[in-house]
């Protein structure tokens, strides 16, 4: 460690760079090369869109130690109804707008749920993930899957939504990295008490951060109906476990904290499409074999990642329960 | 030797960087009343906490009826016929009081695996009628129960494993006047029955009659052991809180100075339970000290003061433009600090970097156009800060964690420093720091004061805020019994007196 | 001391509650069958609520023990499907004992996989369990894949081997269950030290409660009960169809929502026997709102979305300290 102050690299931080390029050399190797062609790369940039425009928004959910994991659903509702608005009133260019306040408004709902009703976020996000699902789900069976309207086609043009992810994305990770917004949420994960004794606003705190969420499934819906040219009868499915598999493969605590920062959101992401697109190279596109791929490295890699975290030395923890009664006590 | 129940020699228990048990020898005969008396923080409940098998001692003897002593746990402790009552919570809220009373060795009880609930509870009964002891409704939730009532079920359960030595930590202080008496007729059985029980309380007066004999314990090291027929209640304070007080380690002056303005209104605070009427005014470059013992209510100033607690009446202004702090977020727009006592869990997040921890305070000034947060000016900021404190430290990228006490709380300190402030609240500062860094903390405060930065320093140590304070207001109960102005009046004696 | 009329004030009030409650119940059961026109209370109805409740219990208990430790297991359905699979290979092969042991074997070594993973590996419990129903559901497609399902229901020996999925047996097991887990729960050295756990960790262990012991047991203990969940699942249904894509998490939802209810009546009623009560009440509103006509998969999801988090607000509204 030198004086001016750089992180030493912990090993915490290594282990996901690590996984994810031992998942790239291993799925070159087995694919025969195809996996570095031209077209695989901009294939795996395309299949990540969405995963990481959704997961920076859980990103800053996560941060402050909670979870959030109604972004499918949100995604669905906001791409269902933005759609039907739009084509509905015929004004194509609504759909845009639709999505981001009905993603927002779903945020909010969030916030205010966990910030002053008190529910436990995950709780709230399976209550979510039903009740919402099964909304969605209604609606179609009514209006069905809709089109893309002809006057918002170059939505759907590969270079549009490459380009607006990338606006979206660095916006995004400017405001984690470089603002108040992240720098309270990651105080409110190390240490809530702390973060309240501060100064910091909590409570609003935490409504921001699900709005942030919410509005960022909005946009997600808009990118996910650009890719498919509408919407479908399993928008969104399964996202929500894609997010928080990206999160937390690319190394984030699920404390949050400062274990939380934006890059990792992208390695995780990455890694991600990764598995999914390799072993679709390989002729293993079973999505069952994935999920048990992604299931069993999702808990090796959270294993290393508790464990070769300080935080959880055992002499630290004995220290700090018995630093209260000394303490306290005396 | 054969009439001591307990021997304890030599015992030492290290938390992290704090040594809270040095060299520890004492003993206690059998059919004696021992207490343990010392400050906050002088390691009595650590001591009485590892003869109660709740941790392991790093180093040293024990010695139960002349066997060696070394219980795994408090069930183990409780076969060797001793036990406790913990000074914190003590019963499970949600099982039945008279479950409570024999959690963990409901084996007796069971038959075929079931457990006769009844049975268990008539046992319990039992106990309290054997001890002449009131037993609250045993059918109930410890939840719903006042503190007194809780504590009733935790001596029924220490008293049930029957034992050769009962230890007591703080229980009187938790009880009305008539299970007080109760209490004490049980303590004069044991006495008779040739059983031992150690006491810890605050009160000295009750120490030095109930008790035979006395240990005074000061940071960590037993002081001496009298006997309390031979001894009296002033004796013993000398003993708790004598200290050299060498001159230049806090201010040299004798007398109050500080500005005219008045920077801070108080005006009739109530917490329920907590405060009572608490009014005082902070002026420009005043040092305020508030002391008491722990219960006293002096913490609780510095939480309302700054809005965490919310007070059922009174208010709290700033003079100057009168607004009022309801809370944090408000105290730190009008450019006010708190640093809490408990330094790890409440001031600091420890598992982040030092930077981090720093710059929390500022970041709302550090902002740059669109709300940036230039890494570079939190980079300066932070090494500036470590190099002017002298840090020790690898950088300023380490983990809070991996400094020492002293280190932590020049960062945290440093923080609020750093800031422009009118007003800084500091509860126990010196906790657990060591000499070296107690003296420049003291140093940072008088800098402080020069600038015309109102301080409220709140602290156990009394010698300290002697040392500190311009003014000083002695609390007892919730309560500001008196106030002191420096000068020939800043005398120990003086304030124990009115504090204890 | 409280005085003697104290004592018995209060032993009024310990009936007054479940008195008042009961009488609820019967009054929103009556005004059902108003709104359906007399369907509701009719007994062919009532056998499809009650029948249709009983496995939910059975997970719902089983969460009972989970939460109690602080553990949220979402792999859950995943062990179901998996146990499903054990009972329908084993009861084909030699009959009903084949049903019960294959649904047990499974539920219990999963389940105790399941909690050593908990203990040891210091991972949340929510994304571990994720984790998990991901692994089993994969495992359960490759079983799948393997061969043939023969769905219980086509051989013809279907129906004495399903014999404990349909009533009166199903209610037997139902009874035995209630009876045995309760006083597993209440009168127990390992429930009260589980509860112990749940209620003050710290406290707990100072009293002397062996931690890790006592959570293995309660796995123990909750595979047992998952096991049982798993072969009466698969005989009152006859098939099992494999979960993909999470979808086993759908399972437990309504456990999920049945025991969040229990809990907060628990104060005034054990929740062991607040469990089936409960179970009632929720799939009597789900049966009142398909003979309204309102699609189930759809709307009625989203009514269970609702219920649980009013649930939860209730639930939390004594709720102290730090919630994440």
């Amino acid at each position: 460690m030198n004086r001016n102050g750089r992180k030493k690299f912990r090993t915490s931080d290594i282990v996901p760079f690590a996984a994810f390029i031992i998942l790239f050399v291993f799925f070159t190797i087995a694919s025969g090369g195809r996996m570095v062609s031209a077209y695989s790369l901009k294939m795996l940039l395309e299949q990540s869109i969405l995963t990481i425009v959704c997961a920076c928004g859980v990103l800053f959910v996560v941060a402050q130690g909670s979870i959030d994991l109604s972004v499918g659903v949100n995604v669905a509702l906001s791409g269902v109804v933005g759609m039907h608005v739009a084509t509905a009133t015929g004004m194509g260019w609504l759909v845009i707008p639709c999505c981001i306040v009905i993603g927002l408004l779903i945020g909010l709902l969030n916030g205010f749920l966990v910030s002053k009703c008190h529910v436990p976020s995950f709780t709230l996000s399976i209550a979510m993930l039903i009740g919402l699902r099964g909304i969605v789900n209604y609606i179609q069976t009514i209006i069905g899957i809709e089109y893309v309207p002809q006057s918002m086609f170059f939505m759907t043009s590969s270079a549009f939504r490459i380009i607006t992810f990338i606006v979206i994305a660095v916006v995004i990770g400017f405001v984690f990295e470089f603002t108040r917004v992240g720098r309270y949420s990651q105080a409110i994960g190390e240490n809530e008490t702390t973060a309240r004794f501060v100064g910091i606003p909590v409570s609003r705190m935490k409504i921001l951060v699900f709005a942030i969420s919410g509005l960022m499934a909005g946009l997600g819906a808009i990118f996910s109906m650009a890719t498919v040219g509408g919407t479908t009868m399993t928008m969104g499915s399964f996202l929500e476990m894609k997010v928080a598999m990206a999160i937390f493969f690319g190394g984030v605590l699920v404390t949050g904290g400062s274990s939380a920062r934006f890059y990792k959101v992208i390695l995780g992401s990455l890694s991600i499409t990764v598995i999914v697109y390799g072993l679709s190279l390989i002729g293993m596109s079973d999505s069952q074999i994935s999920e048990s791929v992604e299931g069993g490295l999702l808990l090796i890699i959270l294993f290393i990642t508790i464990l070769t975290n300080r935080r959880n030395s055992s002499w630290k923890k004995e220290a700090a329960s018995a630093d209260d009664a000394a303490g306290s006590a005396g | 030797m054969s009439g001591n129940i307990l021997e304890i020699r030599g015992l030492n228990k290290h938390f992290g960087p704090t040594h809270a048990n040095r060299n520890i020898s004492f003993s206690v005969k059998k059919g004696e009343v021992h207490g343990l008396i010392g400050e906050n923080g002088s390691g009595k409940s650590t001591l009485l906490s590892q003869i109660a098998g709740l941790y392991p001692r790093d180093s040293g003897e024990m010695l139960v009826d002349g066997e060696p002593y070394d219980p795994s746990s408090p069930i183990d402790a409780n076969e060797h016929g001793i036990s406790m009552v913990m000074q914190e919570l003590g019963v499970v809220g949600n099982l039945p009081a008279g479950v409570n009373v024999f959690l963990g060795r409901t084996k007796q009880f069971s038959r075929f695996g079931i457990i006769n609930l009844r049975k268990m509870r008539k046992e319990a009964e039992a106990q309290f009628e054997k001890w002449d002891l009131d037993a609250p409704p045993l059918g109930d939730m410890p939840d719903g129960m006042m503190i007194e009532s809780r504590k009733m079920i935790e001596l029924a359960r220490a008293l049930s494993v029957d034992p050769k030595l009962l230890l007591l930590d703080e229980v009187t202080q938790s009880l009305s006047l008539n299970n007080r008496e109760k209490l004490y007729a049980l303590i004069r059985r044991f006495r008779e029955m040739g059983r031992s029980v150690i006491v810890i309380t605050h009160d000295i007066e009750e120490m030095v009659e109930i008790t035979d004999s006395i240990t005074v314990l000061r940071d960590g090291e037993v002081i001496g052991t009298v006997r309390s027929a031979d001894t009296t209640p002033d004796e013993i304070r000398m003993m708790m809180v004598g200290r050299e007080m060498s001159g230049h380690y806090y201010r040299s002056d004798t007398a109050p100075k500080y500005g005219e303005r008045v920077v801070l209104d108080v005006d009739g605070i109530c917490v329920p339970g907590e405060l009572e009427d608490i009014s005082f005014q902070v002026h420009e470059g005043e040092i305020l000290g508030f002391c008491g013992l722990s219960d006293s209510g002096i913490h609780s100033v510095g939480t309302a003061v700054y809005g965490l607690t919310k007070a059922s009446a009174g208010s709290v202004r700033l003079a100057g433009d009168g607004t009022g702090i309801a809370s944090p977020t408000e105290a730190l727009k009008s450019n006010v600090g708190y640093v809490p006592k408990d330094r790890d869990n409440e001031a600091l997040m420890i598992h982040a970097s030092i930077r981090d921890n720093f710059c929390l305070p500022s970041l709302t000034e550090i902002r740059g156009p669109v709300g940036f947060l230039s890494p570079s000016k939190l980079k300066s900021l932070s090494s500036d800060m470590v190099e002017r404190l002298s840090v020790k430290c690898t950088g300023i990228g380490q983990p809070m964690d991996a400094l020492s006490g002293g280190n932590k709380q020049k960062v945290n300190l440093g923080r609020w420093l750093a800031k422009d402030l009118k007003l800084l609240i500091l509860d126990c500062p010196t906790r657990g720091v060591d000499v070296g860094v107690k003296a420049y903390i003291y140093q940072l405060m008088n800098e402080a004061k020069e600038k015309g930065i109102a301080m409220i320093l709140i602290s156990d140590e009394l010698t300290e805020v002697l040392g500190m304070a311009d003014r000083l207001m002695v609390m007892k109960d919730g309560r500001i019994t008196k106030t002191i102005l420096r000068g020939n009046d800043f005398t120990e004696q003086a304030v124990i007196g009115v504090m204890i | 001391m409280r005085t003697d009329s104290q004592s018995r004030n209060r032993q009024r009030n310990r009936w007054l509650f479940p008195l008042v409650f009961a009488a609820a119940i019967i009054a929103v059961l009556v005004i059902f069958n108003i709104i359906s026109g007399g369907l509701f209370l009719e007994w062919s109805n009532l056998k499809v609520i009650i029948s249709h409740l009983i496995y939910p219990c059975f997970i719902a208990w089983g969460f009972c023990f989970l939460f109690a430790c602080g553990y949220t297991d979402m792999s859950i359905g995943g062990v179901v499907v998996l146990g499903s699979f054990a009972t329908c290979a084993l009861g084909n092969a030699i009959g009903v004992p084949g049903v019960v042991i294959g649904g047990l074997a499974v539920g219990l070594i999963l389940i105790f996989i399941n909690f050593l993973i908990f203990t040891y590996t210091k991972i949340p419990s929510w994304i571990a369990g994720i984790s998990l129903a991901m692994i089993y559901e994969a495992v359960a497609v490759f079983l799948k894949l393997g061969r043939s399902t023969k769905p219980l229901v086509t051989a013809s020996l279907a129906s004495e081997y399903r014999v404990l999925g349909q009533l009166p047996w199903s209610i037997v097991l139902l009874a035995v269950g209630l009876v045995v887990i309760y006083f597993l729960y209440n009168r127990s050295t390992i429930g009260l030290n589980i509860r112990a756990l749940g209620g003050n960790r710290d406290v707990a262990e100072k009293l002397g409660i062996n931690v890790n012991r006592t959570l293995l047991a309660v796995g123990l203990i909750t595979g047992l009960l998952i096991g049982i969940a798993c072969f009466l699942q698969q005989s009152y249904a006859g098939q099992t169809t494999v979960k993909t894509g999470l979808t086993s998490i759908n399972m437990i939802f309504q456990p999920l929502a049945i025991y969040l209810l229990a809990q907060i009546i628990q104060k005034r009623i054990n929740i062991i026997i607040c469990v089936p009560i409960c179970a009632f009440i929720l799939y009597a509103v789900f049966n009142i709102l398909t003979v309204l006509g309102v699609p189930s998969g759809t709307l009625q999801e989203a009514f269970l979305g609702f219920f649980i988090v009013i649930f939860g607000v209730i639930g939390q509204r004594r709720a102290k300290g730090v919630v994440k």
